[in-house]
């Protein structure tokens, strides 16, 4: 009974939105040649292949369908109704989503919690490779939007900007940033010119992006022999370009502050670890030069090429793979709801996203209180309060609040 | 010389004047170009005939349309693009710039030095992309590159490469168009060179994968969704497609893939079926997909680490291959 109240609840303030907002959904551009995609509130199942004309037509869909969530294909076909293999793939925008799922975050998700799937063994963080209580490995999890995960998507998010601006030569009016109404950021680029990129393509952009198959040696990093002397070590320098100017910061900001234990997890020997940390300023001093590759005794070529690769890791930027080289994916529309939050998908300026707040911006219901019974809520903030934590209690919140935890199925309407 | 570029695009023949005298030593040289590709992979020795020499191309290639033959006309195009990039090694930076464009490249000459090296040509990376992916080589790996403001840095010899992939696919074009009805004499010559390309083929043929799942010459990335499958784990639509494709071209059957996705909490049936059927070319567009390559594998991060066999080898298939093959050269010892 109080599941069916909660969810119809749900659906009415849904319901609400569409009615009132969505005149403010912008179409993306040739919508007539887009697939659209709706999940249903009632069925849960996914309506597909479903093309609009104009965006009057699909705005009057939203708000008799009202779905939980809405997505469109980053992809333009002649025929978007049809099934796959007759749609006649015309070309795709390029979209990168950076989720706090794929990025180490310094809360380690203690917010998020996982149930196992055999003996209902409950735990916080991410689930474990066997349950501990019977040893099946079989997880239900549960995840949380939290201020530092999203804060560590969107500086992922500021890399991704920078490297598409400098390495690709992408300008802010091709690329639309967006927080996504849950746990990520996503950037489409527009541009004409990535259209026709195949999925091989794009994958060679994905490695670019998170430096799969880089090898340092094609950036500078190499051993150099002049005359009879043994090799020297160069690399590159901080003010490099593209990847090498990366490694080389990565490298800086590495050895500023690296432990015995993390230059040992890269699998660096006792002597070259005693070197690197007890000859930091040397280091940092080294970098007004030629950097300090090759100058510190005691640590060979294979170390530094070490080094460099975890450099490589610190500089990618963790996305999801998948989503950009998939070129029939479906994407959430923007300014629609996210069915497990009730937050909307809002653009983000480009200029000024350090300041953007997506617990402010993504925020819909913004009159009225609601009371719920929480079930277990970890404590978070939306708009300027903090809210929680929580543990079977009847509450009074904002609406906002009272959705968001509906949505995420932690509490009940009362 | 003729140029490069015109010498590729002039492919505009009068079907009805070949069977004329004058045009037979056009025909012969056309006949020895596809016969040198098929036998070798090189067009030759060009005539020293220019009359002869440019016409003949065209011709071979609607000669070699006129097979229908997917692997031969692959081939000859391969063949021919060798040749152009070859024949670019003498020509001049400039030379090679007017004929990317020709090709509309976005490329621009340039003389940057970068550490040691020293770049000629500054390329739009689209126009990188579309011909280097093909090439399985490190240093063709765009994160291997130095990318600047959307461009690609590259020497002139880079660039004869790309173009010599750009020409090829221009020329597997061209050999796609619909050649209509050619008169009888050069239909005998086209049936001749079609019959040495299947003797010749006779000889290269793959070697077929033998009967029954053998898990221990899986590599490792399939052999730990394997396991993750077969102990109920969740794996990734990647990891999913990369497993079943494996087992499919291996040669298990959609009955054995589908159970082994019977242990998962979310397991449907129909839809397992129908994604299974899908993949091993049994519905949709009857194609049966083979696994991702290995820096596919990679970029998704199914990839857990190489070992020694890994090394040699860019295919999970690749792999088994010559796992099987190691396995069954050590099976005899084991015995005596």
């Amino acid at each position: 009974m109080k599941k069916i109240e909660t969810k119809s609840f749900i659906q009415d303030k849904f319901a609400e939105y569409y009615q009132r907002h969505a005149y403010t959904i912008p179409p993306p551009n040739s919508i007539e040649k887009r697939e659209f995609g709706f999940l249903l509130f009632k069925e849960r199942i996914m309506l597909r292949h479903k093309g609009f004309q104009k965006v009057d037509s699909l705005q009057e869909f939203l708000k008799a369908t009202v779905p939980s969530d809405v997505y469109y294909s980053g992809a333009f076909y002649e025929k978007p109704e049809e099934e796959m293999e007759e749609k006649g793939w015309l070309g795709a925008d390029l979209i990168f989503d950076i989720d706090a799922d794929h990025i180490p975050t310094p809360c380690a998700k203690v917010h998020d919690t996982w149930v196992c799937s055999n003996c209902g063994f409950v735990g916080r963080g991410a689930p474990p490779e066997t349950c501990p209580a019977c040893g099946k490995q079989k997880f239900d999890e549960k995840t949380w939007l939290c201020e530092v995960c999203l804060e560590s998507a969107k500086a992922e998010t500021m890399k991704l900007i920078d490297l598409l601006m400098k390495d690709f030569g992408f300008s802010a009016e091709e690329m639309c940033v967006y927080f996504s109404g849950h746990r990520g950021y996503h950037l489409h680029v527009e541009s004409e010119e990535v259209h026709a990129l195949d999925p091989m393509a794009r994958k060679e952009i994905v490695d670019y992006v998170i430096g799969i198959g880089l090898e340092t040696s094609f950036h500078g990093l190499v051993e150099r022999r002049s005359g009879k002397k043994s090799p020297i070590l160069a690399g590159p320098d901080l003010g490099g370009l593209g990847w090498r100017g990366r490694i080389a910061r990565g490298t800086y900001e590495f050895l500023l502050t690296a432990t015995p234990e993390e230059l040992e997890k890269i699998g660096l020997k006792k002597a070259a670890i005693d070197v690197l940390t007890q000859h930091r300023e040397r280091i940092v001093e080294s970098w007004r030069g030629q950097g300090p590759w090759g100058i510190m005794k005691g640590v060979s070529a294979q170390s530094w090429r070490k080094v460099a690769q975890r450099a490589v890791e610190k500089q990618s930027v963790k996305i999801d793979t998948v989503v950009t080289t998939d070129v029939h994916r479906l994407i959430r529309l923007t300014n629609t709801l996210h069915g497990k939050t009730g937050l909307r998908k809002v653009e983000v300026p480009i200029t000024g996203i350090e300041r953007f707040d997506p617990l402010k911006s993504a925020i819909v219901f913004k009159e009225g209180v609601v009371t719920v019974f929480v079930s277990e809520a970890p404590q978070f903030r939306l708009g300027e309060e903090i809210y929680g934590p929580y543990e079977r209690q009847r509450i009074e919140v904002p609406t906002a609040v009272a959705l968001l935890l509906l949505c995420k199925g932690a509490a009940k309407v009362e | 010389m003729p140029e490069a570029a015109e010498y590729v695009k002039t492919l505009d023949i009068n079907v009805d004047e070949l069977s004329s005298p004058e045009y037979e030593s056009i025909l012969d040289r056309a006949g020895k170009r596809i016969e040198e590709a098929i036998l070798s992979n090189v067009v030759g020795e060009p005539s020293p005939n220019d009359d002869i020499e440019i016409p003949s191309f065209p011709i071979a290639v609607m000669m070699v349309a006129a097979t229908n033959d997917p692997l031969l006309k692959r081939r000859y195009a391969l063949a021919e693009a060798k040749r152009v990039s070859n024949l670019l090694k003498d020509e001049s930076k400039e030379k090679v710039r007017e004929i990317s464009s020709n090709f509309n490249w976005k490329i621009r000459l340039i003389e940057t030095s970068v550490g040691s090296l020293t770049y000629d040509f500054a390329l739009h990376f689209t126009d990188f992309l579309k011909n280097a992916t093909g090439i399985q080589d490190k240093q063709w790996k765009l994160v291997n590159r130095l990318v600047l403001n959307g461009e690609v840095y590259l020497t002139k010899t880079e660039v004869s490469r790309l173009l010599e992939e750009e020409v090829r696919r221009y020329i597997e074009g061209k050999l796609n168009i619909k050649v209509g009805l050619l008169p009888q004499d050069i239909m005998d010559r086209v049936d001749l060179l079609q019959r040495l390309f299947m003797e010749k083929r006779g000889k290269i043929r793959l070697e077929e994968l033998p009967k029954g799942i053998s898990i221990i010459a899986f590599p490792p990335c399939i052999k730990a969704l394997y396991d993750a499958i077969s102990s109920g784990r969740h794996i990734s639509h990647v990891g999913r497609f990369a497993l079943t494709s494996f087992l499919i071209n291996a040669g298990m059957t959609v009955e054995n893939v589908v159970d082994l996705f019977r242990s998962l909490s979310d397991f449907d049936e129909r839809m397992t079926r129908y994604q299974v059927e899908h993949i091993a070319g049994g519905r949709g567009s009857r194609t049966r997909y083979i696994p991702p390559r290995c820096d596919t594998l990679r970029t998704h991060g199914i990839c857990p680490g190489m070992n020694e066999i890994c090394r040699r080898i860019r295919h999970p298939l690749a792999y088994y291959r010559r796992k099987l093959k190691i396995i069954r050269a050590e099976v005899p010892l084991e015995r005596a």
